[in-house]
């Protein structure tokens, strides 16, 4: 039944659903092309019109002692502002309905009250505003204010204050292990210490609000997605902040009595390395650095390396005694003046007949021209090895910020000497701490090895960071290193036993009910021009206790003291330091009598 | 006479003239009533559809002002505790502590003593601590804390707060009243006649 009409009818259909389906493909064209290939621009250039977005600062981590006390955090103050042209406004509003409850004269007293200015001023600092700018929206009224005087202020319900949050960092303890600590500049940014090196733990992450706005401005509730803000991982450290106060509250006290331009103590436990207290005189106390002068801002137990003196004599003791060319019972001629064959003289700091000194006789007295004949029975090379070994011109394996490294021998064009070319003074002098450099550090270090029947460990500082979830980071477990045999660490603690007994400061070093062994050093300073500053010294002391079962590694030193020039001057801070750390860590007292005394001379 | 029946024509009539078939329309059969039941039933879903919602949006927005609300009351309390803990700072550092202790008349001793349980034997210096203490926190030399910059006035608060607390810490030393000395013996003795409890607590030598 085809007729011109069914055809017709069929013609129209088919032109029909043509120019449907072409204008529906173009729709679908679009569609797709603004729902999926463009999509990312279209959201993003509509967000950008109706939405906002705003960072969510994550907090920087704490960072806390041994036993989790907190020694840098972070805390929020506020900064109050006032609004001029909104007071002034209300002052002249006629309408009691809309005029506030509380009239200017009332509240800019109040608010007096409570950032701590006279209402006046805070009058004056409204109509000083105004009468610069009658428009003016801007008036600051206090910075730094505590959360309890923003909460008060806000209490106040005035329409006019605002107040704006600011995160600072605050140090709880102030100044105890402020120079391990470290500090931030004033926008927030690591300086020094512990907050810079570890200044990844630490970091937060901001997080970000992001929202979408009606008319007006005004925020589409529910609208908002926030991506969470991670904050800083916590870093805890070996320190014993209680300890750390006592050791600098008493060596500051030592140094003035002693006229010293500062003094440092740093406590080594024997068995782990871990550094457990790094006091300084004078101390930075990191919530504000200007109380010391800028170059106290910096820790001098990593930062300063000195010609160590006489307490590397136990060094050169232990590498004559581990190549095996001398044992503590050996002895030498000894005058108290020596000319050695390659024309060097060197003197003893005190004249004494001709001695056949033992090692350990010369190491009790101290002589330098013992130790300058004992230790060069081994070769330079060897001695340069086992320096390097004790830790000589190596940093230590904290890392800290700024840590010197100290140096061999170096020659007049400012090179490191090949040992064997060692000659003159410095062939005599490295084996009784000159002409090499160490910081109070590594001191500690070297002392640790012989400590430890002679592995050393790496000093540590950092025992852990926990992240903000939770979870912990151990640091990275020291090494450790055989460096001398454990035998020859067990005579020099004898010997050194023996100096803590028979030397010079046997009394004002005893630490009742406990065995110890220490040494002295009296170290000369540099005056920059390749010769020593005259009458003034570095002192220092370090020990070992109890020498029986060694536990802890105690370094003190003082710089420049005036009123005693010798390393006798460390005395009373060392024993009252000794004394403290064995205190402290309840450290049993000796119970075995100490062997027979080793003799002097032979 | 749709296209269907057209289609299954057979084309091989030679176009018969199309019948015209002419009928009355028939009238349309009267539309049945509808019954009411049905459109009770669908109305009455769209009323409890709607209800419903309503119900729930109304419950979720009742616990989005409860959240709200929490919401806010946590950051009030999150600002107060900001608030105390602001006061706290620094008043437990060590240093704050010190000064306080040694204003109290609290010295810091020289070397420990211990008391081995096994044998009741007194190790380490086995003497009294002297009066002395081995720092002096209020000395003239203090480790720097700034936050404590108006120095907590010990002297003055310690009686304040202290009052009531040192009937039952401090019960048998004196005061303040100089600890010198000569009191150093009155308080040996008072201490001697003191622990009996403590000797119950240590094991009593065994003999064969």
């Amino acid at each position: 039944m085809t007729t011109r009409a069914t055809r017709g009818t069929r013609r129209r259909t088919v032109v029909a659903l043509a120019v449907i389906l072409a204008v529906l493909s173009a729709f679908v064209f679009r569609l797709i092309d603004i729902q999926v290939v463009h999509a990312d621009d279209n959201v993003a250039a509509s967000l950008s019109k109706l939405g906002g977005s705003s960072p969510v600062p994550g907090a920087r981590g704490d960072i806390v002692d041994e036993d989790g006390t907190v020694l840098a955090s972070d805390a929020f103050v506020y900064d109050a502002q006032l609004d001029p042209k909104l007071i002034a406004d209300y002052e002249k509003q006629t309408d009691p309905k809309k005029k506030p409850k509380m009239p200017w004269s009332e509240a800019s007293e109040k608010i007096a009250a409570i950032v701590g200015m006279t209402g006046d001023d805070v009058r004056k600092l409204v109509s000083d505003a105004l009468a610069k700018n009658p428009n003016s929206q801007y008036a600051k009224l206090k910075n730094g204010l505590s959360t309890e005087k923003y909460l008060a202020l806000r209490d106040l319900g005035l329409a006019y204050i605002a107040n704006k949050a600011r995160a600072i960092r605050v140090y709880p303890n102030g100044a105890v292990a402020g120079n391990i600590v470290g500090f931030l500049n004033g926008e927030g940014k690591a300086q020094y210490g512990i907050e810079r090196m570890d200044q990844q733990c630490l970091a937060a992450t901001n997080g970000s609000i992001s929202y979408k706005r009606g008319q007006g401005g005004v925020r589409i509730p529910g609208s908002e997605r926030i991506v969470g803000a991670v904050d800083g991982g916590t870093v805890k450290l070996t320190i014993d902040s209680d300890l750390n106060w006592y050791l600098q509250q008493m060596i500051a006290e030592q140094a003035q009595r002693l006229g010293a331009k500062a003094a440092t103590a740093t406590v080594v436990e024997v068995k782990t390395g871990k550094i457990r207290a790094a006091a300084e005189y004078p101390s930075v106390d990191p919530n504000n650095v200007n109380t010391v002068a800028p170059e106290y801002w910096r820790s001098h137990i990593f930062s300063d390396a000195y010609e160590p003196g006489s307490t590397f004599k136990a060094i050169t003791a232990a590498t004559v005694i581990d190549q095996g060319k001398a044992t503590p019972l050996s002895t030498m001629t000894v005058r108290s003046r020596e000319k050695f064959p390659n024309g060097t003289v060197i003197n003893d700091a005190f004249p004494h007949p001709v001695y056949n000194y033992t090692l350990a006789g010369a190491l009790i007295d101290s002589s330098n021209v013992g130790l300058s004949k004992f230790g060069t029975t081994v070769d330079q090379t060897t001695r340069a090895d086992y320096l390097k070994r004790f830790g000589v011109s190596q940093k230590t394996a904290i890392g800290f910020p700024a840590e010197q490294s100290g140096t061999l021998p170096r020659g007049r064009d400012g090179k490191v000497l090949d040992p064997a070319k060692w000659d003159g003074a410095t062939k005599y002098t490295t084996t009784f701490g000159q002409a090499f450099t160490v910081t109070p550090a590594q001191i500690a270090g070297a002392y640790q090895a012989i400590a430890n029947d002679g592995k050393k460990i790496d000093l540590s500082l950092v025992e852990s960071c926990t992240d903000a979830d939770g979870t912990v980071h151990k640091a990275t477990a020291p090494q450790s290193e055989q460096i001398i045999k454990p035998e020859t660490a067990a005579a020099v603690r004898q010997m050194l036993e023996n100096v803590a007994v028979q030397g010079g400061n046997a009394k004002t070093t005893k630490v009742d009910g406990y065995r110890i062994g220490l040494k002295t050093g009296t170290a000369e300073k540099s005056n920059g021009q390749g010769g020593y500053k005259k009458g003034v010294f570095f002192t220092s002391m370090v020990g070992i206790a109890p020498i029986e079962d060694p536990q802890y590694v105690v370094v003190v030193t003082l710089d420049e003291p005036t009123k005693m020039r010798s390393s006798a001057a460390n005395a009373a801070a060392f024993q009252q330091a000794m004394t403290q750390v064995l205190k402290t860590y309840h450290v049993p007292p000796s119970s075995e009598p100490m062997g027979p005394l080793l003799p002097k001379f032979n | 006479m749709s296209l269907l029946n057209v289609r299954v024509q057979p084309r091989t009539e030679t176009r018969p003239a199309p019948a015209r078939r002419l009928r009355a329309v028939t009238a349309p059969a009267g539309l049945r009533r509808p019954k009411l039941a049905y459109a009770a039933l669908a109305v009455g879903g769209a009323l409890a559809i709607g209800a419903a919602q309503m119900i729930v949006s109304l419950a979720s927005t009742q616990d989005a002002f409860a959240l709200a609300k929490l919401n806010n009351q946590q950051h009030e309390l999150s600002l107060q505790k900001q608030a105390l803990g602001d006061e706290l700072v620094a008043l437990n550092s060590p240093q704050a502590l010190a000064t306080r202790a040694d204003a109290m008349g609290l010295v810091v001793a020289g070397a420990a003593s211990y008391l081995r349980l096994s044998d009741g034997a007194v190790l380490g210096a086995g003497d009294a601590a002297s009066w002395v203490s081995t720092v002096t926190p209020n000395g003239p030399t203090k480790v720097g804390n700034a936050l404590l910059a108006p120095p907590p006035a010990a002297s003055t608060e310690t009686p304040a707060d202290g009052a009531g607390a040192e009937g039952s810490t401090a019960d048998g030393v004196p005061a303040d009243g100089a600890p010198a000395a000569d009191s150093t013996a009155q308080d040996a003795a008072t201490q001697s006649d003191l622990p009996p409890a403590i000797t119950d607590g240590l094991p009593s030598p065994t003999t064969r």
